[in-house]
């Protein structure tokens, strides 16, 4: 989970303000202001098209504000010294016929100052037959880390990363993970964007949601799970079509569909009075569980009253910390 | 010793150490900007060497066009097409080298960086769009010069290119053929900055060049060409390229081959500037 040494009292990294940018008259970041502290993790979220790639342009630098400013160490993104930023863009692809060493290593070569390759190497967890093969035969997974070691490879103290996990297999993003946990520990902030909830709400310690190019939540997660997730809901499958009958079960519920069952505000209790009323009644069932609100929910809520149909990815650790009974 | 003259001496011991401090911090920054660009380049140089097909047309590209204009479809001294001595040509054949390769192979590279974010990243390293295009340039000068050596070592062998030109007329030729590399170097940017796609630089490239080298007096003489069509060839920097070589070849005509690679530098400045600011780095 996050909690990384990020605090109020440390400097902003970068410092969004009213940044306002229009194409034509389609508005794709609407009035966004937020800041980023040394050692925080802020995990920006939305559908797609919510603007989250513009905005990081707009604070990267990558991209001109129409309205609103940008710092960056209290400089423009454009006139800050650029060994002390690094960027990730989406859907970056480097020269795909240099190898994972050669990459760093040209990447390295930008900098007056760079970490030795070897180092980055280890720390994106790419072993020297990796790393001497081209980055056209690397695995998807293999192509990210040499990505992203191409974006830690000045050291820097503030990091954007759009998207960094797309593509990498459960145990490489958990790698992309530790890596980014020890950069904020080490100081350095982070802004990422991601699809994956359960990457949010591990990795920030604050999450800003993003829809129709407006910040309309920033927080951490707990609190916006807290503030904004909705109940703690009992859910039941049955192995049969409407075996269940409403009106007999100990709790408010609803029918989804022919076989799902969902009872909101359920504690543990509840639990153990609906496995008592299933047996009782000899209702075969496929699973019970307790399902925590989570991010996910709370990203569902918040776009799903602004119009968005959005269809989040739980991601690898989704049903983390529900209670479950299956049969 | 006077207050005013202390004052005067540790002013000038100042402001001298103020100088080394600049001096030494211009040195410093011209280190680290070549550093950039070494790093630009050998990655260049690198990715190209492992394109097979790339350095495969890259070279025997000028060879074939030696062996079809110059053997298969010359006429000989009874008139026509390639009737001249092949010295006459030789500024041709390295301009079609000169223009073209540098149009497609920049073009293409800026529009597949653009396409795969690699300059959204590069954009937020120290390396500067100039650095950047002076990189590949240096690189392009390297591999078609090796080009361009190909192409004249092919004619000697196949055609005939009369007494070896003096060792200024060589030198003049070499100053040629970077000041132009580098000119199509820019203007290859330029198209792959405004085209959309690699497909749209490839065919902006050949809409561009294949003109430009029919119409700057070199296969065919301006001379031949219609009065009207005359502007158009002063105004297109192959033709300075191409008469700038001629010259230098033939010796005995120095102030006009350095007249014209004076223009080819000033197009060449002028192009590698706009090029280079056009360079879609940002947005």
């Amino acid at each position: 989970m996050s909690g990384h040494t990020a605090a109020e009292s440390t400097r902003p990294a970068v410092t969004a303000t009213a940044v306002r940018k229009q194409y034509g008259d389609t508005v794709a970041v609407r009035d966004v202001s937020l800041d980023v502290h040394e050692g925080e993790v802020f995990g920006l979220i939305g559908p797609n098209g919510a603007g989250k790639s513009t905005l990081l342009g707009l604070l990267t630098g990558t991209r001109i504000p129409t309205e609103g400013s940008v710092r960056v160490f209290g400089e423009s993104p454009t006139a800050v010294d650029r060994s002390r930023m690094s960027v990730l863009p989406q859907e970056f692809s480097p020269h795909r016929r240099l190898s994972g060493r050669e990459l760093v290593s040209y990447y390295a070569g930008l900098y007056p100052d760079p970490l030795s390759v070897d180092e980055v190497l280890d720390r994106v967890g790419l072993d020297a037959g990796d790393a001497a093969t081209a980055y056209t035969d690397l695995s998807g997974g293999q192509q990210r880390r040499v990505c992203v070691g191409a974006a830690l490879v000045n050291d820097p103290e503030l990091l954007f990363l759009d998207e960094p996990t797309t593509g990498i297999d459960p145990a490489g993003r958990r790698d992309v993970w530790d890596l980014v946990d020890s950069l904020a520990d080490g100081g350095t902030a982070v802004v990422l964007t991601t699809h994956y909830m359960a990457e949010a709400e591990h990795l920030a310690d604050r999450v800003g949601l993003l829809t129709d190019g407006e910040l309309v939540r920033v927080g951490p997660p707990r609190d916006l799970v807290q503030r904004f997730g909705g109940e703690t809901r009992l859910a039941v499958r049955t192995e049969r079509p409407r075996a269940l009958d409403l009106d007999a079960t100990p709790l408010d519920g609803r029918r989804y569909g022919d076989y799902e069952y969902r009872f909101f505000d359920a504690g543990p209790d509840d639990l153990t009075a609906m496995l008592d009323h299933l047996d009782a009644a000899d209702i075969a069932y496929e699973e019970v569980s307790l399902v925590r609100p989570t991010l996910e929910d709370v990203y569902l809520n918040l776009a799903s009253e602004r119009g968005h149909d959005c269809i989040a990815s739980a991601g690898p650790a989704g049903l983390a910390g529900n209670a479950e009974v299956t049969r | 010793m006077t207050a005013a003259e202390t004052g005067g001496t540790d002013e000038t011991a100042a402001a001298v150490e103020t100088r080394e401090t600049a001096d030494g911090g211009q040195t410093r920054g011209f280190a680290e900007a070549a550093r950039r660009v070494r790093a630009e380049a050998v990655a260049e140089t690198r990715a190209f060497i492992r394109r097979r097909t790339a350095v495969f047309f890259t070279f025997f590209f000028p060879v074939f066009i030696v062996l079809i204009f110059g053997v298969l479809v010359k006429t000989g001294a009874t008139g026509g097409l390639f009737s001249r001595p092949d010295t006459y040509y030789l500024p041709a054949y390295l301009g079609v080298v000169v223009v073209l390769t540098p149009l497609s192979r920049v073009g293409s590279t800026v529009a597949r960086n653009r396409a795969s974010r690699r300059f959204e990243k590069l954009a937020t390293t120290p390396l500067s769009r100039l650095e950047w295009l002076s990189a590949h340039a240096a690189v392009n000068v390297a591999l078609i010069g090796l080009a361009g050596v190909l192409l004249v070592g092919v004619l000697a062998a196949v055609g005939d290119l009369g007494a070896a030109p003096s060792l200024g007329g060589d030198a003049l030729v070499v100053a040629f053929l970077v000041v132009g590399i580098a000119l199509f170097c820019g203007l290859g940017s330029l198209i792959g900055s405004l085209a959309d796609s690699e497909d749209g630089v490839i065919a902006a490239s050949n809409a561009v060049g294949i003109p430009m080298v029919l119409l700057a007096d070199t296969f065919v003489p301006a001379s031949r060409l219609p009065a009207a069509l005359r502007p158009v060839v002063d105004a297109l920097p192959l033709t300075y390229f191409a008469r700038g070589v001629r010259a230098a070849v033939a010796g005995g005509q120095l102030p006009t081959a350095l007249s014209d690679l004076a223009i080819l530098c000033g197009f060449a400045v002028a192009l590698f500037a706009l090029s280079a600011r056009l360079l879609p780095w940002r947005e």
